[in-house]
């Protein structure tokens, strides 16, 4: 029916403004009409499971601050828990909570990533910069507890390396005071925005039984109608404690991921506040030999990150310092996986609209 | 002043140069050269009790050899010595550390108890450890097992979480093991399903099942080499499309066999190869690097 | 006004002199116009914007860096911080590489810049700054000695036809451009921005001839004097006809709807699919670099000007001081505010450039197919409306 000549292949990226990274797209265009569309990964793979078989559990953690690089507390979390799920370690109530803290303020600065880059892609330019003044101050709060702002190693096997520093908990309070009107003004910028609702209504929908088939996790799940939480569903570190509600939306579109995002980010606000109020008083690291030689174990453990499902699958040799098997469940690999899905038959604007709405770090991605 | 040096010999005792353009030997280098692991590290019941078993009896096996030899001493102690000390067992070292390694003990889960009674005879082993449920199933049923995860009421696992395959070099009868982790939305649960498989051996893919097996897969056969029956589109992913060898195999070293190691370095004067030319040239030999005496 | 004989080198020169001088203003607004767009964007995104030109403190620029440091301490003047980036920017683009693409149709490539710069400029031809005389050369001037130097370089009976089909002719320049780069972005940027560009061409026409509905004349000096809403005079002064007050209903929506357009026409949010960066790299001008691409630049902003004056020249009383056709509540003998006035035309243009600069901040932007839906589906209705409104005030009042 078509020939040769109805269809124009281009290909977007790896060096594009929008594609988060590296990524590339071919794409196969009809005019505007996007008729296939082939997402090619690798370009940012730099072996990570391959080099921590050659590290000790110790030394791994630093590489998953660099997977995905926007949210490294997360990372770090899944990391310190999956370690000691391998080894059995119990780790101290104070050091759950402030685990539990740091992840939800990695959260927010995940998700303000995601808010101005996506809103920036759109056209709204304005709320790029807004929302990058907010994430200044959630990395000055990462900097005064470890020391750096994005790559954070922020967690020990065993708890945290220290307790907070004096004067943390004032500013994450003055944090979390301020943080309700600037996600009003996000609001008020973007949710009733006629322009806004035209470009994300209807726009790369996935619906649930796609998404469950495709492995797709995290608010892109939730938008979607399926209200799977990790933190509810398997809870770890302290959610089993804590009050917050799991944001869940039936239409699948771009703008109920918008919808779901934003209210994450209230509820992370929420739990840090739990956090703060509830902190029990203890040790922050538990008592463990100094060198740590695994058994032959293996095990999978999934933490909620911004972006979805993070597993980790750990095998352990017997008496060996390093891990035999180091394997990274990255989010983003599933969710990019249902672009072509969400994408083909759609208008080429709309891909720009869904690597947004899909939240693509290609560092966790390729690895 | 140093007499006029002599040139280079050429003749039987000179190593042969080169004719051409220099080929590197960069597997022979000596940074790429890897151990391979000794020991299979695959988690499992038998194996487990086996160690456990056998632990017990070489402990048990030294405690008599300590009194063996406490016998030996006291028979042969010369007159007027005073008998040594008689051996105490040694008992097991406490510590107060927060940690307790898990062990596999046996299946006491209802979901697992279901999945054993439907498989029957296509499952190998099954257990628990560390709280979650692994059932290593029969390479050649596969599918069935994942179709029976998916679609039985009470199992209803319906989402792969990951898919991930280890290399154990020094396994006799297998040399792959391929991990499938279930979850199941619904029931908030997580399953875990193993095949081990010999080199050479393409399981079924499993996007026949879960459609997003489709980039685990062509990431296992990337970095394992493990090809997988009717996969829609069995490429590599995320090497190079032209890239030789499958990296997270135990043989290929971390530094890598040095594929790209000089392509992505422009050279276009030609001044790298031309000192690599003079290096390779004098020496006349491959590139090791001569050890200081 | 009683018009001198002036002969043809008179009239030659005195055209020359004023095009100089308009070209002049409109090639000093374009880069003070980037230079308040960095700097109103920068503000308005909780950003002080460039403040600085070239870095370091060393040499000519190193001096200007340090003076804007001590600028920054004073209260108002620190928004100025950063003036010598509008030459810095002009100076970037002539000293760029110049390339050209290997296989792109090389006349046609040279030749589509020039095309929409040279439009853009020639609007403003017609444009009437001042109703009038500005000055009178003195008799001891050479060749144009007591000739009067006019408000409007060619005061025509049809500047408005010609306004529209020039600024139509710019449209050339970038479709040429993007097709003569033979590269896939730059030709998807102007296919995009051709058809979106004739599309709002057509809403654009309708809104402007409500003005000329109201003045019935397309000459814009008479246009301007009547949409101010002064009345018309005969030559004993008597008073001939005068614009209805309830016209300023259909004027008022007719400047939103011009504006709307203008924000099309010119590829500005949140019509700037052409140009949008995050999606084709950078449209229909990718393969454009230098003296070229600059070309392009001082004509987007050129035409923006245009739409800005337009805007301000009919439905925003030009040169006198109240909009919409209020001017005639100031009686004429007030010294300064009844009086007609180059600097309230140079203040509406500007503050209407503002609010471009405020809507690309503030909005994201269309997708294609939508961009075309606003003008076919709502404007072009919204624009007849309007049109039959001011026709049926006019003519039943």
């Amino acid at each position: 029916m078509f020939d040769a000549t109805d269809f124009m292949e281009i290909n977007m990226g790896p060096q594009h403004p929008s594609t988060h990274g590296v990524l590339r797209l071919k794409l196969k265009l009809s005019g505007e009409t996007v008729m296939a569309c082939r997402p090619v990964i690798g370009y940012l793979h730099r072996g990570v499971e391959k080099i921590c078989e050659n590290k000790t559990f110790f030394q791994t953690q630093v590489w998953t601050d660099r997977m995905d690089y926007c949210s490294a507390v997360a990372n770090n979390l899944g990391w310190a828990e999956s370690v000691e799920k391998l080894f059995g370690i119990t780790v101290p109530r104070r050091a759950q909570y402030i685990r539990t803290m740091l992840a939800e303020y990695n959260r927010l600065a995940s998700h303000l990533i995601w808010l101005a880059t996506h809103a920036l892609d759109i056209g709204a330019m304005t709320v790029f910069l807004y929302a990058f003044r907010e994430r200044e101050q959630i990395l000055d709060l990462f900097e005064s507890f470890c020391g750096a702002r994005l790559t954070t190693t922020a967690f020990r096997i065993g708890g945290l390396r220290e307790d907070f520093p004096p004067g943390f908990e004032k500013q994450a309070r003055a944090f979390l005071d301020r943080f309700p009107s600037c996600i009003e003004e996000y609001e008020i910028l973007l949710t009733e925005n006629r322009i806004w609702k035209k470009r994300t209504i209807g726009v790369a929908k996935l619906n649930a039984e796609d998404a469950i088939a495709l492995g797709v996790t995290g608010p892109v799940l939730r938008a979607a109608g399926v209200p799977f939480d990790i933190r509810k569903a398997f809870p770890y570190a302290a959610y089993a404690e804590m009050d917050f509600e799991v944001p869940t939306r039936l239409e699948a579109d771009t703008y109920a991921r918008y919808q779901v995002r934003l209210e994450e980010m209230k509820q992370s606000a929420r739990i840090i506040r739990q956090c703060l109020d509830g902190l029990p008083e203890g040790p922050t690291m538990a008592k463990l030999p100094k060198i740590l030689r695994s058994e032959v174990n293996e095990i999978y453990h999934a933490t909620e990150s911004p972006k979805g499902e993070l597993g980790y699958y750990l095998v352990g040799e017997k008496g060996s310092l390093n891990p035999y098997r180091f394997h990274v469940r990255a989010p983003g690999f599933a969710n990019l996986q249902a672009l072509p899905h969400m994408v083909e038959g759609g208008l080429v604007a709309d891909i720009i609209a869904a690597i947004g709405t899909l939240d693509v770090v290609l560092g966790e991605i390729d690895r | 002043m140093t007499p006029e040096s002599e040139p280079i010999q050429s003749g039987p005792e000179a190593p042969e140069a080169p004719a051409g353009a220099y080929i590197y030997d960069l597997k022979a280098a000596p940074n790429r050269q890897v151990e391979l692991p000794k020991t299979v590290p695959l988690p499992g019941l038998q194996a487990y009790l086996a160690d456990q078993k056998a632990a017990l009896e070489a402990d048990e096996a030294k405690w008599q050899k300590q009194l063996a030899d406490y016998e030996a001493k006291l028979q042969a102690l010369p007159e007027g010595k005073e008998a040594p000390k008689p051996p105490v067992r040694a008992a097991a070292k406490k510590d107060d550390y927060d940690m307790k390694t898990p062990v596999p003990s046996a299946p006491q889960d209802a979901d697992l108890l279901r999945l054993v009674e439907l498989l029957g005879e296509r499952m190998e082993e099954a257990f628990e450890q560390a709280g979650e449920l692994t059932c290593q199933v029969a390479k050649e049923h596969l599918l069935e097992a994942l179709r029976i995860c998916r679609e039985d009421k009470q199992l209803k696992y319906e989402m792969l979480a990951d898919e991930a395959a280890t290399h154990y070099p020094a396994a006799e009868g297998f040399a792959f093991s391929v991990v499938y982790h279930l979850t199941s939305l619904s029931r908030h649960k997580r399953l875990r399903l193993r095949i081990l498989i010999p080199e050479g051996f393409e399981p079924e893919s499993a996007c026949a099942v879960y459609r997003n097996a489709d980039w685990l897969e062509r990431e296992i056969f990337d970095m394992d080499g493990i090809r997988f029956a009717h996969h829609p589109d069995m490429v590599r992913i995320l090497c190079p499309d032209d890239w030789e060898a499958h990296p997270l195999r135990k043989e290929y070293p971390v530094v890598g066999w040095g594929q790209r190691d000089i392509d992505f370095r422009e050279d276009r004067s030609g001044r790298l190869a031309r000192i690599a030319q003079e290096k390779a040239g004098n020496l006349g030999i491959n590139l090791k690097v001569p050890k200081a005496e | 006004m009683t018009p001198i004989a002036m002969t043809l080198t008179q009239t030659l020169v005195i055209a020359l002199i004023q095009c100089v001088i308009v070209a002049g203003f409109v090639l000093t607004l374009v880069p003070l116009t980037t230079f308040a767009e960095r700097k109103v964007l920068g503000y308005l995104q909780q950003r002080l914007g460039a403040t600085r030109v070239a870095g370091g403190l060393i040499g000519v620029t190193g001096g200007l860096n340090r003076g804007m440091w001590a600028m920054g301490k004073l209260p108002f003047v620190s928004i100025l911080r950063g003036l010598p980036f509008f030459v810095a920017d002009a100076l970037k683009l002539f000293l760029k590489e110049d390339t050209v693409p290997a296989r792109a149709d090389r006349v046609v490539f040279l030749i589509a810049p020039a095309i929409s710069a040279a439009a853009s400029l020639l609007v403003f031809s017609v444009v009437c700054f001042y109703p009038g005389t500005l000055f009178t050369f003195p008799a001891w001037v050479p060749v144009i000695g007591n000739c009067p130097l006019t408000g409007t370089i060619a005061d025509i009976n049809v500047g408005l036809i010609f306004m529209t089909g020039i600024a139509s002719v710019g449209i050339y320049g970038i479709v040429l451009g993007g097709w003569a780069s033979n590269s896939k972005y730059p030709l998807l940027g102007g296919l995009r921005s051709a058809a979106q560009m004739v599309s709002y061409e057509v809403p654009l026409a309708l809104s402007l001839l409500t003005p000329v509905i109201i003045s019935g004349s397309l000459n814009f000096r008479e246009m301007t004097r009547t949409l101010a809403g002064l009345p018309t005079l005969d030559a004993s002064g008597q008073v001939l006809s005068q614009m209805p007050v309830l016209e300023l209903i259909p004027l008022f929506i007719g400047f939103f709807l011009y504006l709307t357009c203008g924000f099309a026409e010119t590829n500005r949010m949140p019509f700037d699919m052409p140009e949008a960066e995050n999606e084709l790299v950078a449209g229909f001008h990718t393969e454009y670099s230098g003296m070229r691409f600059s070309f392009f630049y001082l004509a987007e902003y050129a035409n923006m000007i245009v739409v800005a004056t337009l805007a301000s020249a009919f439905f925003l009383g030009s040169h006198y001081l109240l909009p919409f056709g209020l001017q005639h509540y100031i009686p004429e003998s007030i010294p300064v505010l009844g009086r007609p006035n180059l600097l309230f035309f140079l203040g509406k243009i500007i503050s209407l450039l503002f609010v471009f600069i405020w809507v690309r901040g503030t909005l994201p932007r269309y997708r294609y197919d939508q961009v075309m839906a606003v003008a076919w589906k709502y404007l072009l209705p919204l624009a007849i409306l309007n049109l039959f409104l001011a026709a049926t005030i006019r003519y039943c009042l």
